[in-house]
């Protein structure tokens, strides 16, 4: 279970970073509607798991948080990509895809092409 | 870089706790979204919020998340924790009050011994990198020491032995000698009318400051030219000397000063702080060349090759092994010897193989006090960390009836999902803290206490230099202080935090009163019997002390010590010359005996239990030369005529030294029992005769008197006396090869003893009057009453049992209270069981047995526990006790039965309120 969320709080981070790079500035109900809605029910993470990372996330300076109006008139906390957060993303991204890749290469690999 | 900027963010956060509601305006706007949303897809309003609800996960476990990633939670934690327990402190006064007291005054005690003990065993000198410094000699001997040999090892050395060991040891950056023992100047700036003051002073060698790399405070400090036979005579004076008395006038260096009536130039100012090569209590405000004892000193032990008087500390080069100095040093020493081989007796020759020498650190320099001071202050230390235990004890167990209090509080929160290791936390916070109180309110009893016992035993002498002791606490002594309080604080918290623990939720929240109560019986109950055992232990320990304090008050020092008055003089110090010495003691003693009320005077090198004391090897007329290992000593005191009989020692045959006694006369000397019985046994011993000179000088002195065995000195009070002997103050010892009168320094007599006609009274200002009418530049050191000089010997002994029957007497209280409330606490804990009995018919005496006989166990469990202990304290105690039964049966029974006393009547109390409960309220109370 454990190393379950830890692999997910990874990616997790990432796919708040990249909805942030998408979408421009958002609040969390608005993050987390848009990572549920591009993972389907493959993530059925606790929305509120989210709200400690995007803390995290600021913390370390990739992105930055202010109060703003939502479309409702509510005074929500609109969370923003920083310069430091779409170099990180920039990274992170190109890292998931290599590993990806190899993981991938590796699992489609018969046993003739190691010979 | 990323997680600094994290790191500093958290620590940032944690003076911010309004953030926390950031996170609950985030997570109600974001259940506002998903309702809404719900509501859109059909959802009714209440089912909407659930279902948002729900999908938002556990909130407390997102909000805890939340917050520990805020900050940093080990602080917030013990932020919080720190916060709780300071409020729960607050709420119980009288807890805290009493457990911060008695934590102040043990660690206060702990704190100030071991101010003590760093001061004397382990501080350093004040001069540069102590740690290259060696010293001659495993253990300090004073003050001087004559021949060929020494005992074990050679720790003290001639000049000439100086200057060999010097010049032929390889290793030695410098290598300083100074005097072993002190010297007394009376000093006075020259061209003032002020009479001389005596101040502590000290020969050194010209290489002295600079093996010690300390700098001049002001002018310069003495240099190896300054050290040569014809030097110009030059000191340097003490900081404390010049600032106090000269108020730091500039005008002092390059001055001249009158030193025992020598005019000697003031070149500089020692460093402030400098005290010297040992720590003493006085230190010396003169430092004056070797070479310039014989100018200031008439009878001096400078070029006397076989008088060691000189202690060496020298400064290593670096990246060399001081085992290879040593070797080299004791290859020089042996060749030393061996170029006197004709001057040494045929025991000098025979104990030659087994002369050696050893090198020790000497950082912290001479450790005279350390050998004199260590073995009381290892007691004191102990008796302090024995308190302290007890003082834990105690706190664990008021910790451990709070901790019973609290107990529902705590099911609640573990029922609430605490964690254990949380609750752990909190109360082990609460203890620290107590703790940590008590280390500071502890610290404040520590230098009141240590500044107490200083003045106490190192009392200062108005106008000299005070123990360079400092009883404000330096950083070894804080941190000292706070490891103390934090193990104590562990110390009396783990156990209590340990068991808070150990509750079952659902049995406390149903309230059973037995829950916890069953199981924290045993450790209190322990705690108790802990506490008798060393109280006992304490008390015993007191006792012996005090029976040994009364035993040395009561001691028969075979003289009078009512009505007699001692004057400390120093004729050296105004410039007597040894032949005007006789004159000058003969017109004191005149001069004195006209003072009306006066019946006796008589002046002596040493009066009794002075401290001083001056001994040599006897050889006994018809007698075989002593062997090596024979003890052939005897201690001397030189006297003039009147000096027994003002003491009040009284002759058993023969004369008393008389006016007869002259420097033309033969030598005479009066013997105490105990040497005629060892050097003459089953003899007459008047008329015998006997010398000081070593084998061939048997006929020397001529036994004229025997007086009555007394204590002149002030050590094996323990054992019989040892022998004596008294030398006429007219006569002087011939040289055994010249036949010339020699000069020693004994001929310089210190104490005046005057004894008074009873009912008179001679004040000190009569005696001042009648010593100035003979000179008025005599320095007067100090008058004080003879018995005065014997208590003031005993001071140590009765300050270490005052302050160890103090602690006991502390440890007997909290171990009173301790039994008092565990008592108390069971007979609560039996209401019922005690209403039922009673309403079975059992009457008040068999309540009160039941209640009483649990304490009468526990007290009977801590005495049989610390009967052996008293009984190891005894030889622990050891020399202290002065002879006294260390295994005193009487001492150890009035301690067990304090003890026992105490604690019925502390178990008592409880046992008599139970007892009188009635039933009906006993059975309804639960």
């Amino acid at each position: 279970m454990k190393d379950k969320t830890d692999v997910l709080q990874g990616t997790l981070a990432l796919m708040v970073l990249k909805t942030l790079d998408v979408l421009g500035p958002l609040h969390g109900y608005g993050i987390a509607r848009r990572i549920e809605q591009i993972s389907g029910d493959l993530l059925s993470v606790n929305q509120g798991t989210l709200y400690p990372l995007l803390l995290k996330l600021e913390q370390e300076g990739s992105i930055a948080s202010e109060w703003g109006a939502s479309e409702n008139n509510r005074k929500a906390r609109f969370y923003s990509l920083t310069r430091a957060g779409r170099k990180q993303l920039h990274a992170e991204t190109q890292g998931w895809q290599q590993t990806a890749s190899i993981i991938d290469r590796f699992l489609t690999a018969k046993a003739g092409d190691f010979s | 870089m990323k997680s600094l900027r994290r790191f500093l963010r958290r620590a940032f956060a944690l003076s911010r706790s309004r953030e926390e509601d950031r996170l609950s305006r985030e997570i109600e706007d974001h259940l506002g979204h998903q309702t809404a949303e719900n509501i859109r897809s059909g959802m009714s309003p209440e089912e909407a919020r659930r279902q948002a609800i729900l999908k938002f996960g556990a909130i407390e476990a997102t909000r805890e998340a939340w917050r520990d990633q805020r900050s940093l939670p080990f602080f917030e934690t013990l932020l919080s924790d720190t916060r709780l327990a300071l409020r729960r402190l607050r709420n119980a006064p009288a807890f805290t009050f009493t457990a911060i007291l008695t934590l102040a005054l043990a660690i206060g005690a702990t704190t100030a011994i071991f101010t003590l003990v760093y001061a004397v065993a382990l501080k350093s000198l004040a001069v540069a990198n102590p740690d290259q410094l060696l010293r001659l000699g495993k253990e300090s001997r004073c003050c001087y020491w004559g021949g060929y040999s020494q005992a074990g090892e050679f720790s003290i050395v001639s000049y000439d032995l100086y200057k060999y060991l010097r010049d032929h040891t390889h290793g030695f950056s410098e290598l300083a000698a100074f005097q072993a023992g002190g010297s007394g100047f009376g000093a006075r700036r020259s061209g003032t009318s002020d009479p001389a003051h005596p101040y502590p002073g000290e020969f050194v060698s010209g290489n002295y400051f600079r093996m010690f790399g300390v700098n001049a405070y002001a002018g310069r400090l003495l240099v190896p030219s300054d050290d040569q036979p014809h030097s110009a005579p030059v000191a340097v004076m003490s900081y404390r000397l010049w600032q106090e008395r000269y108020g730091s006038d500039p005008s002092v260096i390059g001055s001249i000063f009158d030193l025992n009536n020598k005019p000697v130039a003031i070149v500089g100012i020692a460093p402030p702080g400098f005290f010297g090569d040992k720590l003493r209590d006085a230190s010396p405000d003169f430092f004056v060349p070797l070479n310039q004892a014989p100018y200031l000193e008439p009878a001096n032990s400078l070029n006397e090759i076989s008088t060691h008087w000189l202690d060496l500390i020298g400064r290593i080069q670096p990246g060399i092994r001081s085992q290879s100095v040593e070797a080299s040093m004791r290859v020089a020493l042996k060749q030393w010897l061996r170029s006197h081989w004709s001057e040494m007796t045929a025991n000098e020759r025979t104990e030659f193989d087994h002369q050696t020498l050893f090198l020790m650190p000497g950082g912290s320099g001479i450790t005279s006090m350390r050998d004199q001071y260590n073995h009381w202050l290892e007691i004191l230390m102990l008796v302090t960390a024995l308190v302290l235990l007890i003082a834990c004890a105690n706190i664990a167990n008021l910790l451990l009836v709070r901790a019973i209090q609290h107990r529902r509080q705590i099911s609640l929160s573990m029922a609430l999902g605490a964690r254990p290791a949380r609750l752990v936390r909190q109360t082990l916070t609460e203890s620290l803290l107590l703790a940590i109180s008590g280390g500071i309110a502890g610290l404040v009893v520590a230098f009141f206490s240590t500044h107490l016992i200083l003045q106490f035993v190192f009392p200062r002498i108005p106008g000299l230099a005070a123990i360079p002791i400092d009883a404000s606490p330096s950083l070894p002594v804080l941190l000292f202080a706070f490891g103390v309080s934090m193990l104590t604080g562990i110390g009396f918290g783990i156990v209590p935090a340990w068991l808070a623990t150990r509750i079952d939720p659902i049995e406390a929240l149903r309230g059973a009163n037995r829950a916890i109560g069953d199981r924290a019986t045993l450790p209190r109950q322990s705690l108790v019997v802990f506490q008798a055992a060393l109280s006992l232990v304490l008390l015993s320990a007191s006792g012996l002390l005090f029976a040994a304090l009364h035993h040395l008050e009561h001691l028969d020092l075979g003289f009078d010590a009512d009505r007699r008055t001692v004057v400390n003089i120093d004729a050296k110090l105004a410039g007597y010359q040894p032949d005007q010495l006789t004159r000058l003691y003969r017109r004191i003693r005149e001069s004195l005996a006209s003072v009306p009320g006066v019946a006796a005077v008589g002046i002596g090198d040493y009066s009794p239990m002075n401290g001083n004391n001056w001994s040599s090897a006897i050889a006994a007329e018809g007698r075989p030369a002593p062997g090596p290992n024979d003890n052939s000593f005897a201690s001397v005191d030189r006297v003039t005529p009147g000096f027994l009989e003002a003491i009040g020692n009284p002759i058993v045959s023969g004369r008393s030294i008389s006016e007869r006694d002259t420097d033309s006369s033969p030598l005479a000397a009066v013997v105490n029992q105990a040497f005629a019985a060892q050097f003459f046994p089953h003899q007459n011993a008047i008329g015998r005769h006997f010398g000081i000179h070593g084998p061939g000088s048997e006929h020397e002195y001529e036994i004229v008197g025997i007086a009555r065995n007394a204590r002149y000195v002030t050590y094996g009070l323990d054992r019989p006396v040892a022998p004596f002997y008294f030398r006429p103050e007219a006569q002087h010892d011939r040289d055994p090869q010249t036949g010339f009168p020699e000069v020693d320094p004994t001929h310089y007599l210190h104490d005046i003893v005057i004894t008074s006609q009873p009912g008179a009274h001679v004040s000190e200002t009569q005696i001042r009057k009648a010593l100035a009418k003979v000179d008025p530049n005599l320095p007067v050191i100090a008058v004080f009453s003879l018995s005065y000089q014997i208590s003031s010997h005993f001071r140590q002994q009765r300050l270490i049992a005052r302050l160890t029957s103090f602690f006991g007497l502390l440890s007997l209280a909290l171990c009173c209270i301790g039994l008092y409330g565990v008592t108390a606490y069971n007979a609560t804990q039996r209401t019922a069981e005690i209403g039922i009995r009673m309403a079975l018919g059992a009457d008040r005496a068999e309540i009160l047995q039941l209640v009483f006989r649990g304490a009468v166990l526990l007290v009977g469990l801590g005495l049989l526990a610390g009967l052996p202990l008293a009984w190891a304290s005894g030889s622990f105690l050891g020399k202290q006790l002065y002879g006294t039964d260390p295994h005193n049966l009487w001492v150890i029974s009035i301690a067990v039965a304090a003890l026992s006393l105490s604690a019925a009547i502390a178990a008592l109390l409880p046992a008599l309120r139970a007892s009188s409960i009635s039933p009906l309220d006993a059975l309804r109370s639960e």
